[in-house]
């Protein structure tokens, strides 16, 4: 396949819990090397939309293709040993283990993609997290624990990362250092898929955006074009800019 | 000897038992925390352990004990790893429930296979020579075997405890043990751990067996005599903690040594009192952490109430046929008394037993593990009040009736504060207590129970004119039984009819959510509790009259385990589901008990095969069979598929 297509591509998935449907038919790309931001309000089926694309909810229509294949159904696990890789909403760091751990884990399971980490690289990288690694996960400051979701997840290796909500209940300070180091990780080669309740980091990261509401892709643009269309973001979001 | 050298003694034959709990506990901890099974298999493979050991030395010759202490383990743990694949494995993502009555099932299978190979005479284990005698340490003299097994549990904890914070393996069960999902986002198949866990725990087990078999006998009960105080041990230092594990079987060896040497009126009550006291004010024990628990893949209980195909005219005609039918039974000529007044009778009790344990475990969601105690306290109150209250049965079934309620009332306000897994083990404590309790009182008649009381009323003979009995071999009691049953029937039917019930039904579904409409959710499951507390103890009584008197073994908690296979077999949360499975659990009992010996494994294995394949209970099986419920959500054949209850995003 040529490097042309989307390393991801969602055609008209719908899925839900139970008797509940969340997505209503989303089809969305993500190409090679872009950040693609995914906003909207509470309850719209962001969060469902990455744990579809991870496999961790099986759409009942609608096709998941990751790097050409087709991985509808396949699971988290086989997802997640292709290269995609998920830091999860509340992060989910071990609480009882240390972040060298946390990070080891992460070694442990995977995929063996070009850009796999290793633990002490990450450890240099983030140097917080170089200084408390025999801390607990549970010790942790929130900023610390994303860092160190973040830092698993690149430890695992992802050649597409999700990243659900990194910014959520973090200080301003923290935020904009969050929002750095998902810059960086973009630079290097990692293509980011992020959900954001944060309109303004979500807009400032992405090349594109796309605006979901009650399960449907309302909305696909650069993030100039959203902040010039004021009546999709008063609509849509509920917010201005 | 000096009292320093007794306390010394003390404490080293505590340290000794100890290890073999810490050797159970280990297994039984470690597979909880990171699969959230409660196994009460565990106790049988530590038996197994024992009795292959035995085997393994024997056929071995000299030195034969040490080919065991390898052999066996080994061999047991490829038996947990053949359970955990095709019995355990196909249960995951269901509530933790599930498993402890599966578990359950798989006590009566593995006991009926060990007398089956075994034979229920006990044996002896030759302790090699090399560890046989005393040794002077300090100049103390004592048993070389508690030392060898005080160091070879020490090793052994020592080893796992190296394996699960130094080893690769280890690392993974223990993130399992605390998120299970996040790991598996790491593309990591926790899975295919989850069998290596059980088959670990049961050769620590196993090897525990091996070890305890050369201090004592080995027999077939000797399984069940450890589960419970295992239990204790896992409750005490923390569900899920290997380090609490290792801290609580030391104590509560020490601690039980104690008490049999210092407060020997205390024996067998003091742990449990620890348990229950532990569980009141610290639920996740001394090591545990409730906020590292993974939680997430408790599913629901699965009642049998939408997955019923009959519709409600029809169920009443049947059960108002059912009736009349047992109404007419004991007229037929020709059926042996034995039949109608000891089979039908029994039926008719369990049925009752069933029908209150269902009214709380398939409608308010409280999984009683100690049911019997209400039962066994009914019965005892029951026959006290005929011995030394009034010569009535009516009267002394409504004391009995009374006391049971009030003693639900009590137990049901205090654990009815802690949720799930340690409510079911709060009962059972409870109810281990009062079993212990009772060999004790000498007015309770202790060991041998309260026999020889006077048939009240002439209750056990049939009506008569002058010195001509009307019909042969016919008891009152038998009317005054079905009409107890069918009354508790109708009963529990209103009460689940009416406002009461609905709430109840609510609390099942969501707890959080009914108490956020405005219900005080504790008052209506103590409300239920002591409802179904007064009806076990009626069940109580009532056996209690049949039998002619009660013994400690009204309150041994395999009975509890009884009524909780009745309950699941005919399908919760339906009142004659439960009726049905007590009715088909004993007349599967009457009907293999003329075949095999082993008709507790045989039952067992039904009871597994229906946990696994039909765990809404007989009750669904017809529409099971008949496929008419592919697409109604929750019932029916998507039983047993997966389902993601949370809803997120």
């Amino acid at each position: 396949m040529s490097d042309g297509d989307p390393l991801l591509r969602l055609d008209g998935v719908r899925a839900g819990y139970g008797e509940t449907q969340v997505l209503d038919g989303v089809s969305l790309d993500v190409n090679r090397g872009e950040t693609v931001a995914l906003i909207g309000r509470n309850g719209v089926g962001k969060t469902t939309t990455l744990r579809t694309i991870l496999g961790a909810v099986t759409p009942t229509a609608g096709t998941v293709r990751y790097d050409g294949e087709d991985v509808t159904g396949l699971g988290p696990i086989e997802t997640v040993r292709r290269g995609v890789g998920l830091v999860p909403e509340e992060r989910r760091v071990f609480p009882g283990l240390t972040v060298e751990e946390n990070l080891a884990v992460g070694r442990y399971g995977g995929s063996e993609t070009a850009n796999r980490r290793d633990p002490e690289e990450v450890l240099e990288t983030f140097e917080n997290l170089g200084r408390r690694r025999r801390s607990r996960g549970t010790d942790l400051s929130g900023g610390e624990q994303q860092m160190l979701a973040i830092g698993r997840a690149l430890v695992a290796g992802a050649d597409l990362l999700l990243l659900d909500e990194p910014t959520e209940g973090l200080a301003p300070l923290i935020v904009d250092r969050v929002s750095e180091l998902i810059r960086e990780i973009n630079e290097e080669g990692i293509t980011v898929l992020l959900v954001e309740q944060n309109v303004a980091v979500a807009l400032s990261l992405a090349d594109r955006v796309y605006i979901l509401d009650r399960g449907r892709v309302v909305f696909e643009g650069a993030p100039a074009e959203l902040e010039a269309n004021e009546s999709v973001m008063e609509r849509h979001l509920g917010v201005t800019v | 000897m000096s009292a320093a050298t007794t306390l010394l003694e003390q404490v080293l034959n505590g340290l000794t038992i100890g290890m073999v709990y810490v050797l159970l506990a280990a297994g039984l901890s470690i597979i909880f925390g990171v699969m959230d099974v409660i196994n009460f298999a565990h106790g049988e493979f530590f038996a197994l352990g024992a009795y292959v050991g035995l085997s393994v030395a024997l056929a071995t010759g000299s030195g034969g004990f040490w080919v065991a202490l390898l052999v066996a383990p080994l061999l047991v743990g490829l038996v947990g790893a053949g359970v955990e694949r095709f019995t355990i494995r196909p249960l995951y993502g269901r509530n933790p429930l599930y498993h402890i009555l599966l578990t359950f099932g798989l006590v009566l299978i593995f006991k009926d296979v060990i007398t089956l190979i075994w034979g229920q005479q006990p044996y002896q284990f030759a302790k090699p020579p090399l560890l046989s005698g005393t040794v002077t340490l300090f100049g103390f003299d004592y048993a070389l075997y508690s030392y060898f097994v005080i160091g070879i549990g020490a090793l052994i904890a020592l080893g796992t405890w190296l394996a699960l914070t130094r080893t690769r393996y280890g690392l993974v069960i223990r993130a399992g043990s605390m998120d299970r999902d996040m790991v598996r986002y790491l593309g990591i198949d926790i899975d295919r751990y989850y069998t290596i866990v059980f088959a670990f725990g049961a050769m620590l087990a196993a090897v525990g067996g091996v070890v305890l078999a050369g201090r004592q006998n080995v027999a077939p009960g000797m399984g069940n005599a450890v589960i419970i105080p295992a239990f204790i041990v896992v409750v005490l230092g923390g569900l899920g903690s290997f380090r609490g594990a290792v801290v609580g079987g030391l104590l509560i060896g020490v601690i039980q040594t104690f008490v049999r040497s210092q407060f020997p009126f205390l024996e067998g009550l003091a742990v449990f009192l620890l348990m229950i006291a532990v569980l009141l004010l610290r639920p996740q024990g001394l090591f545990g952490n409730p906020e590292w628990g993974t939680g997430g893949e408790g599913g629901d209980l699965l009642t049998a109430g939408d997955a019923d195909v009959f519709d409600s005219a029809l169920k009443r005609r049947i059960g108002v046929g059912l009736v009349g039918v047992l109404a007419v039974t004991p007229l037929l000529i020709g059926l042996p008394s034995y039949y109608v007044n000891t089979l039908v009778v029994n039926i008719l009790i369990w049925a009752l037993f069933a029908l209150s344990l269902d009214f709380v475990m398939g409608y308010a969601g409280l999984v009683s593990l100690g049911h019997v105690l209400f039962y066994g306290v009914g019965a005892y109150a029951t026959v006290l009040a005929v011995m030394h209250l009034v010569p009535s049965l009516f009267v002394a079934l409504a004391v009995g009736i009374a006391v049971s309620a009030v003693i639900a009332w009590v137990v049901g306000y205090l654990s009815i504060r802690v949720s799930g897994v340690y409510f079911s083990m709060i009962t059972l404590a409870f109810a281990e207590l009062f079993f212990s309790a009772v060999f004790k009182l000498e007015w309770a008649g202790s060991s041998d129970g309260l026999f020889g009381f006077d048939p009240v009323y002439g209750l056990f003979a049939g009506p008569s004119v002058g010195s001509i009995e009307l019909v042969g071999g016919v008891s009152v009691f038998y009317y005054v039984v079905l009409a107890a049953v069918v009354g508790s029937y109708l009963l529990a039917r209103q009460v689940m009819r009416a406002p009461f019930g609905s709430v109840l039904q609510a609390i099942r579904e969501s707890e959080l959510r009914t108490g956020f409409i405005g219900y005080d959710v504790t008052v209506y499951k103590r409300r239920a509790f002591v409802v179904s507390g007064g009806l076990a103890g009626l069940a109580g009584g009532l056996a209690a009259v049949q039998t002619g008197g009660v013994s400690p073994e009204f309150l041994a908690w395999i009975r509890s385990g009884e009524v909780i296979v009745m309950t699941i077999l005919g399908g919760m949360g339906t009142l004659y589901g439960p009726m049905l499975g007590a009715g088909v659990y004993l007349v599967s009992k009457e009907l293999l008990l003329g075949i095999t010996e082993q008709w507790q494994g045989v039952l067992g294995l039904i009871f597994v095969l229906f946990v696994i394949f039909v765990p809404r209970g007989l009750v669904s099986l017809p529409g099971l069979l008949a496929g008419r419920f592919d697409r109604s959500p929750g019932g029916g054949t998507d039983v047993l598929a997966e389902e993601e209850t949370e809803v997120t995003d």
